[in-house]
């Protein structure tokens, strides 16, 4: 009886309408539901990156954490369009040039002494943020049509390789080279700079817009040698493709370490907490873990490190030293490469 | 004066309820123009002449047009015969529905990320075929891939007005002498305008604000351009004129459609009952038929789903995590499609029977929520949320709204391709039994739009499902979907992990084609 009853009320195409309009609404408000206070992250680094941290740090101290994710640039322009009311407590870049304009926009707040003395190196001397991992710039070559011994020692001398004419990759349009280029230009100079472009675009280099692509096309056959990070070949190798990475030698550019790192927003209403998180994250559990699953270099001593990468004091003092919150000059590299005709 | 107003034919009075909606949604999508405008109006004249007017960004948009144009091409040939196939022939409809819709299921950077992986020496695909298979590229490349992606959207919009062709049409032009290819150009080509027009607009925006397939390709069109400078470069104001200029572009599109459709008048005005279409036998042609469907179904969902399950059989297997982004991915799309559905309802049904120039703009105005770049789109939503209601910023009602504003258009084109052939007689003569205009038009004129409904559901839903730029920026904390998962593991080269979600997905979306094809089974 109740049955046939409600197939009739189901029946009438109106009724039909409001309970759809109704279960809408519904499952609207279910999902409009405010959530409970802990802290919120900005961060523009991956999942799989960010995840297991942060349900470790969850479990152990039974602070609630709130993840958004997104590129650096978009996240700062949220943070800058929320302002006061921006809900974020830490600020979790993938590149020091994203955490040197926050710092220039005023987000971020100092840190305690005890948070900034962890790391071995790399951190700013205002100690707005702190860096939590690096990587390396590399050339990635297949180990099957290049004999590394042909390989430069300095990234400034690839542009005199004619043999590599239309067999070279690079990634222009992607943060970690345009971040390599600033820094060639805070070494180099404008002009050194300049001219490393122009020679590079006559060798004809096939532009990718991600790193992934380009390593894959190394396999396919579609070029020998690619400009890019450290990780993308060590896990491509870990996929078992036929791909190799060359350092360049020690302070070279072509070295550049890309510092990741995050700091506490001013607008934070939970800086205690946020604190502990990043803590957290400088320690031997977590720097382990990223080293282990990701292959980034820690920031701090003790941690093993997979024969696929270089010692930790090796890969520290590959890089060539510089201010790192330098990469914000972004607006300049773009210039550049615009002008260049690269971009 | 009186006798004149007499002659006149009298006007039907717009029920008030009709223009409601489309005010709602006007008001949605030119708050966040307004904001472009306000963001372009900050450039300096000596910017917009060194980026704006290059030569470079000629170049761009001209890539950008020949791109747009390659792929509306290559899916309407890609699509042309799977929905003739479907609707005229006697091949199991299954297949071809499968074959035309699947590829919704399949976000178009997965699929082209799949053909790079499979493609040139040491590729999955050499390792099945023995020979290395060519890689895509360049402006052929991104056509080519985006065609096989995107033909679904030129597919569902013709089978629908296929089907809604009455066959005594055909038989009257025979009847009058013509050949069967002339009585088919000749009566049934002309019904299809509305869907090819409808279908077309939809694969040419797609194309024009794809970044990520044609980045993965290394073809660069305007909107790479625009996707470089909200991502890589911090500068909002040189993306908001590029964004402005896309929409330009995208109102010309705009206009020379709504030409295309003006006047049109399509439905049936003969007495009796429409019979279904005829289907030809087609005997020795069979084996071709087959042939080609499973051939395009190969490519356009083999092809990823074998590098999917490739990458899947190379890492771990199991992975945590992933209910929760399928519980995030159903949470944003069921609400998005039942909301954008319920919203087109009105807008298409004002602008189809009470064509004025008041209703053709409101469907036109549905067209900018999805040409404006989803990236421009949620920073303004952004901006709007904050400035006006402050509690919805981060919630996934907002995200739900600014989805289906967005995706809006995606169920206009079928449900407008059914409108047009639901005749307005059977609707006036219900009224004149006695039904008020809201009964009749439920009882009578909505089981006439079921495929037309349905087809607005399936495809803002899978667009909904698959969207990463609305997702991204929109989402609240801690809220995660599929699209996302999958995008942020391959661009971390982390394929074992994204293997699984992008599964995941295209189950998902498989299983929104089957209750599609249990639904219209069932009639």
């Amino acid at each position: 009886m109740f049955l046939s009853d409600l197939v009739n009320f189901w029946r009438e195409p109106v009724r039909r309408v409001v309970l759809l309009v109704v279960g809408v609404v519904l499952m609207l408000g279910a999902g409009a539901t405010g959530q409970t206070p802990g802290l919120t992250v900005y961060t523009g680094r991956g999942q799989a990156f960010v995840e297991p941290a942060v349900r470790e740090f969850e479990r152990e101290t039974g602070i609630r954490v709130q993840v958004r994710f997104g590129r650096d640039a978009e996240l700062l322009a949220a943070l800058q369009e929320e302002g006061t009311r921006s809900p974020a407590d830490v600020y979790w870049a993938n590149t020091s040039g994203a955490l040197g304009a926050a710092v220039q926009a005023g987000l971020l707040a100092p840190l305690p002494e005890s948070l900034s003395r962890r790391p071995v190196a790399f951190v700013p001397r205002h100690r707005r943020w702190v860096p939590l991992t690096i990587r390396l710039r590399v050339l990635a070559y297949s180990p099957a049509r290049v004999r590394p011994e042909d390989l430069p020692t300095s990234v400034m001398q690839l542009p005199h390789h004619p043999r590599w004419r239309g067999r070279i990759g690079w990634t222009p349009p992607y943060s970690s080279f345009q971040d390599f280029i600033t820094a060639m230009r805070v070494i180099h100079g404008e002009a050194r700079t300049r001219a490393w472009l122009e020679a590079m675009k006559g060798l004809e280099p096939k532009a990718y817009t991600s790193n992934p692509p380009m390593i894959e096309a190394i396999r396919a056959g579609e070029i020998d040698v690619a400009l890019t990070n450290h990780y993308y070949v060590a896990r491509f190798v870990r996929l078992g493709y036929p791909v190799a990475a060359h350092h360049f030698a020690p302070g070279d550019v072509g070295s550049l370490a890309l510092v990741t790192g995050a700091g506490i927003l001013r607008t934070s209403r939970n800086p205690a907490s946020a604190a502990r998180f990043l803590e957290y994250l400088l320690g031997q559990k977590v720097q382990q873990f990223w080293a282990n699953e990701h292959l980034e270099y820690p920031v701090v001593r003790g941690v093993i490190l997979s024969p696929a990468l270089l010692p930790f004091d090796q890969a520290i003092r590959r890089s060539p030293r510089m201010d790192f919150e330098a990469l914000r000059d972004l607006e300049g590299t773009l210039r550049l490469l615009r002008e260049v005709g690269v971009l | 004066m009186q006798a004149a107003a007499r002659e006149a034919p009298p006007r039907k009075p717009v029920p008030w309820l009709l223009p409601a909606p489309a005010v709602l949604v006007a008001a949605g999508i030119f708050a966040p123009l307004a904001y472009l405008i306000l963001r372009a109006l900050e450039a300096e004249p000596s910017m917009l002449r060194e980026v704006v007017l290059s030569p470079r960004n000629a170049l761009l948009l001209w890539n950008t047009l020949l791109l747009a144009g390659g792929t509306v091409g290559g899916s309407f040939l890609l699509a042309f015969p799977l929905a003739l196939l479907d609707v005229r022939s006697d091949l199991p409809p299954l297949l071809t529905t499968l074959v035309g819709t699947l590829p919704l299921a399949i976000p178009e950077y997965v699929g082209a990320y799949a053909f790079l992986a499979a493609t040139g020496p040491g590729g999955t695909l050499e390792a099945v075929l023995g020979v290395p298979v060519p890689r895509p590229s360049g402006y052929w490349g991104a056509t080519v891939v985006l065609s096989l992606f995107l033909y679904p959207y030129a597919f569902l919009n013709l089978r629908t007005a296929l089907r809604g062709v009455d066959p005594s049409l055909e038989e009257s032009a025979r009847s009058l002498g013509y050949g069967p290819w002339m009585a088919f150009s000749r009566s049934v080509l002309p019904q299809l305008k509305p869907a090819l027009s409808a279908g077309g607009l939809l694969v040419a925006i797609h194309a024009l604000g794809d970044f990520a397939t044609v980045g993965l390709l290394r073809y660069e069109t305007y909107s790479s351009a625009i996707y470089l400078q909200y991502s890589a470069a911090f500068d909002r104001t040189y993306a908001a004129w590029l964004a402005l200029l896309l929409i330009g572009l995208v109102t010309g599109m705009l206009w020379g459609e709504a030409r295309v459709v003006r006047g049109l008048r399509l439905a049936r005005t003969g007495i009796g009952a429409q019979r279904a279409p005829r289907r030809t036998p087609l005997g020795p042609w069979r084996w071709a038929a087959y042939g080609y469907a499973l051939g395009l179904g190969l490519a356009s969902v083999g092809v990823p789903v074998a590098v999917l399950g490739h990458w899947m059989l190379r890492g771990p297997g199991t992975e945590a995590g992933i209910a929760e982004a399928l519980t995030g991915t159903l949470r944003l799309a069921t609400p998005t499609a039942l909301l954008a559905v319920g919203l087109a309802l009105p807008i298409t049904y004002w602008s189809v029977r009470y064509p004025s120039t008041a209703s053709t703009a409101a469907e036109r105005v549905v067209y900018f929520g999805y040409a404006i770049p989803p990236l421009a789109f949620a920073l303004a939503v952004i901006f709007f949320a904050l400035r006006t209601a402050p509690a919805l910023y981060q919630t996934l009602l907002l995200l739900v709204v600014a989805a289906s504003l967005h995706f809006l258009s995606e169920a206009i084109g079928p449900l407008r391709a059914a409108l047009y052939q639901a005749p307005p007689r059977l609707e006036e003569a219900a009224r004149s039994l006695g039904y008020g205009p809201l009964s009749a038009f439920f009882r009578v004129t909505l089981p006439l739009l079921r495929p037309g409904l349905l087809a607005g559901l399936a495809l803002v839903f899978l667009s909904a499902a698959k969207d990463l730029a609305l997702t991204t920026l929109l989402s609240p904390p801690g809220y995660t979907t599929l699209a996302v998962r999958v995008w942020g593991y391959a661009s971390d080269a982390m394929f074992e992990r994204a293997a699984p979600h992008g599964l995941a997905m295209i189950g998902l979306g498989a299983a929104a084609v089957g209750v599609l094809i249990q639904t219209e089974r069932a009639r």
